[in-house]
C-alpha cells in the first residue's frame, strides 16, 4: 500500500533521454503574453516517446503534452508558478466528491464533449480507459496507481473480460453516461491526483487496438493526430470536434504542432538556438555545449529561464558492500568527497546548488543542514582519515562506483569522486551500465550490486510536485526494496525511518508532517547512507518567437497547453 | 547461368540462416549462459513499476521461457509463414516475411526498417555518386599525369582520406561548415526527397561529402593503379598505333578495363553501406538503418537486431551476387 | 660454397640479391614510406615512454585542474581550450585534465590493441588461409564459407553487442586488462577473414608451383611442406597486409570507443575522447581536434609505411 501511495505522488526520474525535472518556477510571470492564434509550433525530443497511448506513458513532459490531445477527469491548471500545481476539473464538472471516508469517489462529466470523430464522450469511455490501463503486459510503461488502489477483485484486463461490453470491472460504476464512481480498497484523500493522470482520458472501445492504439490515439483535446511515424515524428492539427464551450482551461494558440523524435540532444539545442525549433520537449534544460554558448552570449542569455528543480542528484552508499557496511567508512566517504567537483560535473552553478542533505530546498518544509561540513565544500580529509581509522581501514579501501553509461554528467561525477576520494586513500573502480537496465539488472538489484562491489551508486531522484512524502518514500523506505531488482531505494535500510514514514501518513497537520520529513532527512544523513550531490536547476532556452511562455509548478517546465508562436 | 543463380540463391539462404542463428546466439544464448533468467531478459521490456508477477507474464508473452531453439524456430517460421501477435484486444497477423515485433516499443520491425531504409539509401546513393565521380576521375588524371604535382597532391589527399575516421571528419565538418560558417545544414536534418528534393539535397550535402571523402580516396588509388596497369598493356599501344585520338584510347580502352575491379569493390561497398552506415548516421544523427541498429543493440531489442542483421546480410549477399553476374557480362572469359 | 663471380673487374663480385635486399633498397629510396616508418617508430616510442614524456611536458593524465575551468561555462579559460606552454593541447572541459597527456596516454591503448588484434587476426588468417588453400576440397569449402559468413556480418554491430554482454569479471580478469583483452579478441576475431582470403589465394597458386611438387615427390609430408615451403613464400604478402591491417584496426578500436563500448573511464582513449567531445566541440574545439589528429597521424603513418612496403616487395605495384 505504501508503495502505491508513494507512486501516486511521483513521476519517477530516469528513463530515456535527459529525464524530466521539477521546478519552483523562478520566473513567476508570463514571457511574451499573447492570444494570437496560428502558426506551427515545433517540438523535438532527444529520445523516443514511451508511448502516446494515455494508458502507457509515465513522464512529466508526456503528461504535460498529453493535455493537448486528451482530457482527463481533472488537470493541472495551465498557469504560471504555484498556480500551475493546482488541480482544476477538466472532463469532469468539478473535482471529485468523496464519500465513505474517502473510499468512494464520484465525478460528473461535462455535457457536449466529443471524440475527434464526433462521437459523444460518456463515462463508459472513461471507465474503459482506466480498465485497459490496468493491463500491464499490454501497457508496461504506465504507472500502477489504479492497480494498487482500486478494489479490483481479481480483474486484470478488459481484453480478458467476459463481459460483452468489456466493462466488467466492479470497482468502477457508471450509473449513467455522465457519472463515474470509483471504489477504492482503502481511503485515499488525494484521489484527484489520480484522476489527473492520462489513464482517465477517454478511449473509445471500438477504436481500441491495444498496443497499436498509440499509432492513432483518438483525441478529445484541442488537437488531433494528423500523421504519426513511430519513433520519428508526429504532427497534430486542430481538432474540429473540440468545443471551447466545454473547456474553460484550454486556449490553444498554434494551428499545427510537430514533434520530431530521436533527435541527437546536441542537435536539439543547436536547432533551438538557431530558430529551427521552438521547444525541447523533455524540459530538462540545455546540454553543456549549448549552455556555454547561451550563457557566453548576452543576446541569448536574456532568453533563458533557470528553473530550480525538486530533484537531487546523489550517490548512494551501499551498506551491503564491505567495508561500507560500517557507518564510519560511509562517513569517511562523506567527509572526503569534494562537493564542488560534483557540482561542476552537473554544469556548475547553472546545473544546481551544492546539496548537503536530501530534501531539495524548494520542497515546502525542507530545511538545509550539513552534518559533514568542510571548507568551501571541498572535503575534510583529516576527518575522513579519522573515520577511516574508526572503521578499521586506516589506509583506505577499494570499492566500485557505478553510473549510467548514457549520461556524461554521471560519468564526470564518477571521475570527480574517484579523484577526490583518492585523497583519503579510498580507491574507486568506475563501472558504467546501460541506462535502461540500471535499476532492473544492475545497481538497483541488491544481489548484483553486492556481488559486483557497487559500493557507490550514482543516481538521481525527482518528485512530481513539491511534497516531502513524494520525494522520500521511494528512495528511503526499506520495505519497497525488492530482491528481484528495479529498486530506486539503493540500500537505505533503517526501521526508524520506515516508522517515521508511517507516522507521517497518519499526521493530518501539515506542519507536523513537515517536521517528520525533516526528521527522516536528518536520519538518512546521520546514518550516512547518501552522499548528496546537487539540488538540480535546469537552464531552459526560449526562442524569441515563442509566446505565452511560463513555467508551471505542476510539471516544472514550460506549460505546453499555453505556448504559442509568432512564426507564421 | 540459370543453374548457377539457383545454386547461389540456395547458398545465400543457408548463409542467412547461419547469420541469423549466430545473431541469436550472441544476443540471447550468451546472456543466458552468463546466468540471466528469462525474467532478467524480460525486465528490460517492462515499465518502471512492474511487479515480479508482471515481469514473469511478460517473459512468457515474449517467449523467453521457451528453449532457445524453439524461439529461433519461431523466428524462422515467422519469416517464412508469417506470425500472429496479440495487441491486447485482438491478434494481428504479421504476413511473411515477418520480422517480429520490437520487445521494447511493440512496433512491428519490418515497417520500421522499411521506413528508415530511404534515409540510408539517400545517404548511400548520394555519397556513392560523389565518390565514384570524384574518385575515378582523380584516379584517371593521376595515372595519366603520373608523378605530376596533381598526382602527388591527389594521392596525398587520398591517403589522408582513408586515414580519417568519419566521426572525426564529420564533427570537424559540422563545426566548420554548419556552426561556424553556417552554410550547411546542422546535424540531424533530414527531409524525404518526395517532400522537398532541394531541401533533401541541402540537408544531406555534408554527410554525402564526408562519406564520399572517405571512399573516394580508396577509389582514386584503385583507379590510378588499374589505369597504370592497363595503360601499359599491348592493346593500348595498338590502339594508339591505330591513330585513335588519345581521349578515345584513355576513356574507351583504358578506363573500361580498369573499371572491372572498381565495379566489384563498388558493389560490395554499396551493399555494406545499405546495411547501415552506423558511424555516419551516428555522427550526423540521421534516422537511418545504422542508427536504428545501434539503438536496437543498446536496448538489447532482439527482434530489431535480427531484422537489421537480416537486411544488412541480404544487401551484402545480393551485392555479391550482382557483382559476380556482372562479371560474366563485362568479361566474356568468365563462365559458370 | 663457390662464389658466383662474373667477369667484372677484379675484386668486385656481383652478388645475387635476395628479395629482402631488393625490397630494402627500394624502401630506402621511398622517402614518403620512410617518413611513415619513422613516424610509426616515433609513435611507438611515445606510447612506451608516455610516463616520461608526460612527466616532462604535461601533467598526470588523471589529474584534475579546476583552476583552468570557467565555473559558469565549464569550458577551459583562455584561447582555444586554454592552450599554453603548460597545457600544450589545452584542458578538458569540466575537470581541466591535460589533453596533451591524455592524447599521449591514449596512444598506448590504441597501439596496444591494434598490434595485438592484428597479430591475432594474422595468426588466425594465416593458419586457416594456408590450410584452406593448400588442402582444398571440403576443408577449403568449409573455411571459405566461414569467411563468407564473417564478411556478411555487420561487424560493428556485433562488436558492440559482444562488448556489452561481457560482465565485469571474466576469464579471471578485471578492469582495463579485461576490456583491452576483450577488444583485442573482438577486433582480431572479426578481421581475420581479410588476411585469410589473401593468404588462401596465395596458397592456392603456390600449391601448383614446381617446388611444392618437387617437395611432395621427395616424400615430404604436408605439415613440413606447409611450414618450410609455403610459409616462407607467404611471408611477404602477410607482412604487407598486416602492416595495412594495423591502421584499420586502430580505426576499429577508435570506432568502438567512440560508440562507448571500449576501455572504461577514466583511462584515456582517442575514440572515447572524441565521443565526449561531441558535446563540447562547438565551445572547446581543442578537445575534439587533438585526439582526432592523433588518430589521423597514426593511421596515416601506418598507411604510408604499409604502402611503401608493398611497393618494395611487389615489383608490379606502383
Amino acid at each position: 500500500m505504501l508503495a502505491a501511495l508513494a507512486a501516486l505522488v511521483l513521476v519517477a526520474c530516469g528513463g530515456p533521454g535527459r529525464g524530466g525535472g521539477t521546478s519552483s518556477g523562478t520566473s513567476g510571470g508570463i514571457h511574451n503574453p499573447s492570444d494570437a492564434r496560428g502558426g506551427t509550433l515545433r517540438y523535438a525530443n532527444s529520445g523516443d516517446w514511451d508511448s502516446l497511448d494515455p494508458a502507457d506513458t509515465y513522464y512529466a513532459y508526456t503528461w504535460n503534452f498529453a493535455r493537448l490531445y486528451g482530457r482527463s477527469l481533472v488537470m493541472f491548471k495551465p498557469a504560471p508558478g504555484a498556480q500551475g500545481a493546482t488541480l482544476v476539473p477538466d472532463l469532469a464538472e468539478s473535482l471529485g466528491r468523496s464519500s465513505d471516508g474517502a473510499k468512494t469517489w464520484t465525478y460528473t462529466l461535462r455535457p457536449g464533449v466529443k471524440f475527434e470523430d464526433g462521437t459523444p464522450v460518456t463515462s463508459k469511455d472513461v471507465k474503459y480507459a482506466v480498465e485497459r490501463s490496468l493491463d500491464k503486459t499490454t501497457f508496461p510503461n504506465g504507472p500502477t496507481y489504479f492497480n494498487d488502489l482500486l478494489d479490483l477483485q481479481g480483474y486484470t484486463s478488459p481484453y480478458a473480460d467476459p463481459d460483452p461490453d468489456k466493462l466488467g470491472l466492479k470497482a468502477i460504476e457508471t450509473p449513467d453516461d455522465r457519472t463515474i464512481v470509483f471504489h477504492l480498497r482503502k481511503a485515499f484523500s488525494g484521489f484527484d491526483y489520480l484522476a489527473q493522470t492520462p489513464a482517465t482520458m477517454p478511449v473509445p472501445r471500438a477504436e481500441d487496438s491495444g498496443s497499436k492504439y498509440k499509432e492513432h490515439v483518438i483525441s478529445t483535446g484541442p488537437y488531433a493526430f494528423q500523421t504519426n511515424e513511430l519513433g520519428k515524428r508526429f504532427t497534430m492539427v486542430r481538432n474540429p470536434q473540440w468545443d471551447p464551450a466545454t473547456d474553460p482551461n484550454r486556449r490553444p494558440l498554434p494551428d499545427r504542432i510537430t514533434v520530431d523524435l530521436n533527435v541527437n540532444a546536441d542537435d536539439v539545442d543547436n536547432r533551438l538556438i538557431s530558430g529551427d525549433l521552438d521547444v525541447a520537449i523533455e524540459g530538462a534544460g540545455v546540454g553543456p555545449s549549448a549552455q556555454g554558448r547561451v550563457l557566453g552570449y548576452q543576446g541569448l542569455r536574456a532568453n533563458t529561464d533557470s528553473a530550480s528543480v525538486a530533484r537531487l542528484w546523489y550517490t548512494a552508499l551501499n551498506p551491503d558492500v564491505a567495508p561500507l557496511d560500517n557507518i564510519h567508512c560511509r562517513k569517511a566517504v562523506l567527509y572526503a568527497a569534494d562537493r564542488t567537483g560534483y557540482q561542476r560535473a552537473y554544469g556548475g552553478g547553472t546545473g544546481g546548488e551544492i546539496a548537503t542533505n536530501m530534501l531539495p530546498p524548494v520542497i515546502p518544509g525542507a530545511k538545509r543542514f550539513d552534518l559533514y561540513p568542510s571548507p568551501k565544500h571541498t572535503g575534510d580529509i583529516v576527518k575522513a582519515r579519522d573515520e577511516l581509522a574508526a572503521c578499521g581501514q586506516p589506509n583506505g579501501f577499494t570499492t566500485g562506483i557505478s553510473y549510467r553509461a548514457e549520461r556524461p554528467k554521471e560519468k564526470a561525477t564518477a571521475e570527480a569522486l574517484q579523484q577526490s576520494l583518492a585523497r583519503a586513500g579510498i580507491k574507486l573502480e568506475i563501472k558504467p551500465y546501460p541506462l535502461g537496465d540500471y535499476t532492473r539488472l544492475y545497481a538497483g538489484k541488491p544481489d548484483y550490486a553486492k556481488a559486483n562491489d557497487l559500493g557507490l551508486i550514482i543516481y538521481g531522484w525527482g518528485a512530481d510536485w513539491p511534497d516531502g512524502y513524494g520525494f522520500l518514500a521511494q528512495v528511503v523506505d526499506s520495505r519497497v526494496i525488492r530482491a528481484t531488482g528495479g529498486n530506486t531505494n539503493l540500500g537505505i535500510r533503517d526501521p526508524a525511518i520506515d516508522q517515521m514514514l508511517d507516522q507521517a501518513l497518519l499526521a493530518t497537520d501539515t506542519a507536523a508532517r513537515e517536521q517528520i520529513w525533516q526528521g527522516i532527512d536528518r536520519k538518512v544523513m546521520e546514518d550516512a547512507f547518501v552522499l548528496p550531490g546537487v539540488w538540480a536547476r535546469g537552464l531552459l532556452y526560449r526562442p524569441p518567437n515563442l509566446t505565452n511562455v511560463f513555467i508551471s509548478d505542476g510539471f516544472q517546465m514550460y506549460d505546453y497547453l499555453a505556448l504559442g508562436t509568432t512564426r507564421r | 547461368m540459370g543453374a548457377y543463380v539457383v545454386r547461389r540463391m540456395i547458398a545465400a539462404v543457408i548463409l542467412l540462416l547461419i547469420v541469423t542463428a549466430a545473431t541469436f546466439v550472441v544476443f540471447f544464448l550468451v546472456p543466458r549462459l552468463a546466468g540471466a533468467t528469462p525474467e532478467d531478459l524480460a525486465s528490460r521490456y517492462v515499465g518502471r513499476t512492474a511487479s515480479p508477477e508482471v515481469i514473469h507474464q511478460i517473459a512468457t508473452k515474449l517467449g523467453f521461457t521457451d528453449p532457445v531453439w524453439v524461439q529461433y524456430g519461431r523466428f524462422v517460421k515467422g519469416l517464412v509463414l508469417g506470425a500472429a501477435y496479440s495487441t491486447g484486444p485482438t491478434t494481428v497477423h504479421c504476413p511473411a516475411p515477418c520480422f517480429g515485433y520490437s520487445f521494447l516499443t511493440q512496433n512491428p520491425v519490418l515497417p520500421d526498417l522499411l521506413d528508415r531504409l530511404p534515409v540510408t539509401m539517400s545517404l548511400a546513393a548520394g555519397g556513392a555518386l560523389i565518390w565514384l565521380l570524384a574518385g575515378v576521375s582523380t584516379g584517371v588524371i593521376s595515372a595519366l599525369r603520373r608523378g605530376s604535382i596533381f598526382d602527388r597532391t591527389a594521392m596525398g589527399v587520398a591517403l589522408a582520406g582513408v586515414s580519417l575516421p568519419i566521426f572525426f571528419t564529420g564533427l570537424l565538418a559540422l563545426a566548420i561548415f554548419s556552426y561556424w560558417l553556417g552554410i550547411t545544414a546542422p546535424g540531424g536534418s533530414y527531409v524525404p526527397i518526395e517532400e522537398n528534393p532541394l531541401r533533401w539535397a541541402y540537408d544531406l550535402l555534408l554527410p554525402w561529402v564526408t562519406l564520399a571523402f572517405l571512399y573516394a580516396a580508396g577509389y582514386a588509388r584503385l583507379t590510378r593503379a588499374g589505369m597504370l596497369d592497363t595503360m601499359g598493356e599491348d592493346f593500348i599501344r595498338t590502339a594508339r598505333a591505330k591513330g585513335l585520338p588519345e581521349r578515345t584510347v584513355v576513356l574507351k580502352h583504358g578506363l573500361r578495363s580498369a573499371l572491372t575491379p572498381i565495379l566489384t569493390i563498388f558493389g560490395l561497398d554499396l551493399g555494406l553501406l545499405l546495411g547501415g552506415a552506423i558511424l555516419t548516421e551516428s555522427t550526423y544523427s540521421l534516422p537511418g538503418i545504422g542508427k536504428y541498429s545501434v539503438d536496437a543493440v543498446v536496448n538489447n531489442d532482439l527482434p530489431k537486431v535480427l531484422g537489421v542483421v537480416l537486411v544488412g546480410s541480404i544487401f551484402i549477399i545480393v551485392a555479391n551476387l550482382v557483382v559476380d553476374l556482372l562479371y560474366a557480362v563485362v568479361d566474356p572469359r568468365v563462365r559458370y | 660454397m663457390p662464389e658466383m663471380s662474373g667477369q667484372g673487374r677484379a675484386g668486385t663480385a656481383i652478388q645475387g640479391r635476395s628479395l629482402r635486399q631488393i625490397a630494402w633498397r627500394r624502401l630506402k629510396r621511398d622517402r614518403v614510406a620512410l617518413a611513415g616508418g619513422a613516424t610509426v617508430i616515433t609513435l611507438t616510442l611515445v606510447a612506451i615512454f608516455a610516463p616520461v614524456i608526460v612527466a616532462v611536458l604535461g601533467h598526470p593524465p588523471l589529474e584534475f585542474h579546476y583552476d583552468k575551468i570557467d565555473p559558469d561555462l565549464q569550458v577551459p579559460r583562455g584561447h582555444f581550450g586554454g592552450i599554453s606552454p603548460d597545457f600544450l593541447f589545452g584542458a578538458e572541459p569540466v575537470n581541466g585534465r591535460d589533453v596533451f597527456s591524455r592524447v599521449v596516454y591514449g596512444s598506448r591503448i590504441s597501439l596496444l590493441i591494434a598490434f595485438a588484434a592484428t597479430m591475432l587476426s594474422v595468426l588466425l588468417g594465416t593458419v586457416l588461409g594456408v590450410i584452406s588453400g593448400y588442402f582444398g576440397g571440403w576443408v577449403d569449402t568449409l573455411i571459405s564459407r566461414t569467411m563468407d559468413v564473417f564478411l556478411a556480418f555487420p561487424l560493428l554491430l556485433f562488436a558492440i553487442a559482444l562488448a556489452g554482454v561481457v560482465p565485469d569479471r571474466a576469464f579471471g580478469l578485471t578492469g582495463d586488462t579485461l576490456r583491452i583483452t576483450l577488444m583485442v579478441f573482438i577486433i582480431g576475431f572479426f578481421s581475420w577473414p581479410y588476411i585469410g582470403r589473401i593468404v588462401r589465394g596465395q596458397a592456392l597458386s603456390l600449391r601448383e608451383r614446381e617446388f611444392i611438387d618437387a617437395a611432395r615427390s621427395l616424400g615430404a609430408r604436408s605439415p613440413r611442406i606447409l611450414c618450410t615451403e609455403m610459409l616462407p613464400n607467404l611471408a611477404a604478402p602477410i607482412l604487407v597486409y598486416s602492416t595495412l591491417l594495423i591502421p584499420t584496426n586502430i580505426l576499429f578500436e577508435a570506432a568502438l570507443s567512440f560508440l562507448g563500448v571500449g576501455v572504461r573511464p577514466p583511462t584515456p582513449t582517442w575514440g572515447g575522447m572524441l565521443s565526449e567531445a561531441t558535446h563540447w566541440f562547438q565551445i572547446a574545439p581543442n578537445f575534439m581536434l587533438f585526439p582526432g589528429l592523433a588518430i589521423f597521424v597514426t593511421v596515416l603513418a601506418f598507411n604510408l609505411f604499409g604502402d611503401g612496403l608493398r611497393d618494395a616487395l611487389d615489383p608490379r605495384s606502383r
